[in-house]
């Protein structure tokens, strides 16, 4: 008896940190997402003052669902070593600004999509994709989050929709502006892109 | 006695659980370490002296930094130092489809594409006519804002969404053909057999095809398949990218594939030549009438680009890729 609540103290003591470890992908970005949805259903939030509430929200939420060094990282390639650490910083913050500058109207545009969680595929040790079906009316949009596992989170570093992956078609935009000219040209296009 | 040694394997338990918290926090320095080395044998063309002497210095500067060549000192100046989110990068291309770029804290990581993970390189296409292509990109933008746009704002307050939804299905339903016979000759008969249905199903019930009962009342989603993709399917290559006057992103393997489906489209044979007022008048119709549901769209993805004109070629390319691998 006792012999067999010892193991079972083992069991449990070692399901520990196991469990942590196993904090599923696809929960992690379906929960993101939803508190998104609850925030574009919500019926108090109306009109421009709404908006703005749920600019604020979404943002967030993104800042917590995004690993935006990650992205950009991934998005210039080896170009990425040809920036020097400011520049990095910089093109950081202003890739993120383009991103949100282009997708916020989009989110806050939300009108009765169904967003549907389908299934998760492990592609490396540390990245996995989860994979989602938005459908309106009779379009059905596949949409996939590539996801890396950062400490016990999981941080979204790309978005496949309909088989394009975002930050590929980003790279081959930047790597045209990168191939004839220095990476300042670049952050000066950037700069301009986003009005700053 | 029996009690004790249950109670001494718990302690033992406990005592090595922080270890295995380490072991899940570490930054994947060690493991790297050997996946260099296995990797190594099997993949001749990776530089390993360039990886491992890039990890040495790597270890070294952190040592110095720390005032100590401890590992665990290593470990946690790595996990301390937030710019080295910042640091650099191995490999271009570090495989969309798998990527394996070296976790935040610690960039020096190996790019390795992991082992069990194919990796799918990212589709590119050559663009040999681009003065051309530019020139046609900007003709069917300006047809866009000038003649699609307009037309498609100004049709769809004259026709109401019902009746919108009804040519959509009739149209989609008349193309079955298309459909079935492309899913035929890419050796997809269950694809074909499910077109098949959904035409039968949509031309008996859905009254010639207006409404779409296949899918609303028996949840046939259809197959979509065009003849580039055939063509894709047994090896053809996209050639190069062409932008093609109305049509829009294609290449010659697309651009032919276009012909061949237009082939086989019921409606073609309306009119007496190929290509007369009559077959070429209801395929803008038919046009117009999906740029209705899609407006915005096409905007959308122009705002979201740096450079519009190399962002439509990459998704153009990105998702016939996808279209044909992966369906």
């Amino acid at each position: 008896m006792r012999r067999a609540l010892a193991g079972l103290m083992i069991f449990v003591i070692s399901m520990v940190p196991f469990h942590v470890f196993a904090a599923s992908a696809l929960d992690m970005v379906k929960t993101n997402a939803n508190s998104v949805l609850d925030v574009l259903r919500d019926p108090k939030l109306k009109g421009e003052a709404g908006k703005k509430v749920k600019e604020q929200r979404i943002e967030a939420a993104a800042e917590k669902l995004f690993d935006y060094v990650e992205l950009s990282k991934r998005t210039l390639g080896l170009n990425w070593n040809k920036l020097s650490m400011d520049q990095r910083k910089e093109f950081v913050e202003l890739f993120k600004t383009l991103l949100r500058n282009t997708y916020i109207d989009r989110i806050t545009a939300y009108t009765n999509e169904n967003v549907e969680f389908t299934r998760e595929v492990q592609l490396t040790d540390t990245t996995t994709e989860v994979q989602s079906v938005v459908t309106r009316g009779s379009t059905r949009v596949p949409i996939n989050y590539r996801v890396i596992k950062k400490g016990d989170d999981w941080m979204v570093y790309d978005v496949v929709i309909e088989g394009v992956s975002l930050i590929s078609n980003y790279r081959t935009q930047f790597r045209e502006i990168l191939g004839n000219n220095p990476p300042q040209v670049l952050i000066d296009t950037l700069r301009k892109r986003v009005g700053k | 006695m029996r009690a004790t040694g249950g109670l001494c394997l718990i302690v033992a338990f406990l005592l090595c659980c922080p270890l295995l918290h380490a072991q899940q926090d570490v930054p994947d320095i060690g493991t790297i370490t050997i996946r260099d080395l296995r990797d190594s044998g099997d993949m001749p063309e990776r530089p390993v002296a360039y990886t491992m002497a890039a990890e040495t210095a790597f270890r070294k500067g952190l040592g110095v930094a720390e005032g100590g060549p401890g590992n665990f000192s290593v470990y946690a100046s790595a996990k301390k130092e937030p710019p080295d989110e910042y640091g650099d990068v191995k490999a271009e291309d570090v495989g969309e489809s798998a990527p394996a770029l070296g976790s935040s804290s610690d960039p020096y990581g190996d790019v390795a594409t992991d082992e069990g993970v194919s990796v799918a390189p990212r589709p590119r296409i050559a663009d040999p006519l681009r003065p051309f292509n530019v020139a046609m990109y900007h003709f069917n933008d300006k047809v866009y804002f000038w003649v699609w746009k307009p037309a498609a704002t100004g049709y769809s307050y004259v026709v109401p969404l019902p009746f919108r939804n009804l040519f959509r299905n009739f149209y989609r339903n008349l193309t079955a053909p298309v459909r079935i016979m492309n899913n035929l000759f890419q050796g997809k008969p269950g694809h074909a057999g499910e077109e098949l249905a959904k035409f039968l199903i949509n031309s008996t019930v859905g009254v010639g095809g207006l409404r779409n009962c296949a899918e609303e009342c028996f949840g046939i989603e259809g197959r979509n398949a065009d003849f580039g993709q055939t063509l894709g399917k047994w090896g053809v290559g996209p050639g190069f990218y062409l932008v093609l006057p109305f049509l829009g992103p294609s290449s010659p393997r697309d651009g032919f594939g276009f012909l061949v489906d237009w082939a086989m489209r019921p409606q073609t044979y309306v009119g007496t030549e190929f290509f007369d007022y009559q077959n070429v008048g209801l395929f803008v119709h038919e046009k117009i009438n999906s740029t209705s549901f899609h407006i915005g769209e096409y905007e959308a993805l122009k705002k979201a680009a740096v450079d519009p004109y190399v962002s439509m070629r990459d998704i153009y390319i990105q998702y016939r890729t996808d279209f044909i691998e992966n369906r």
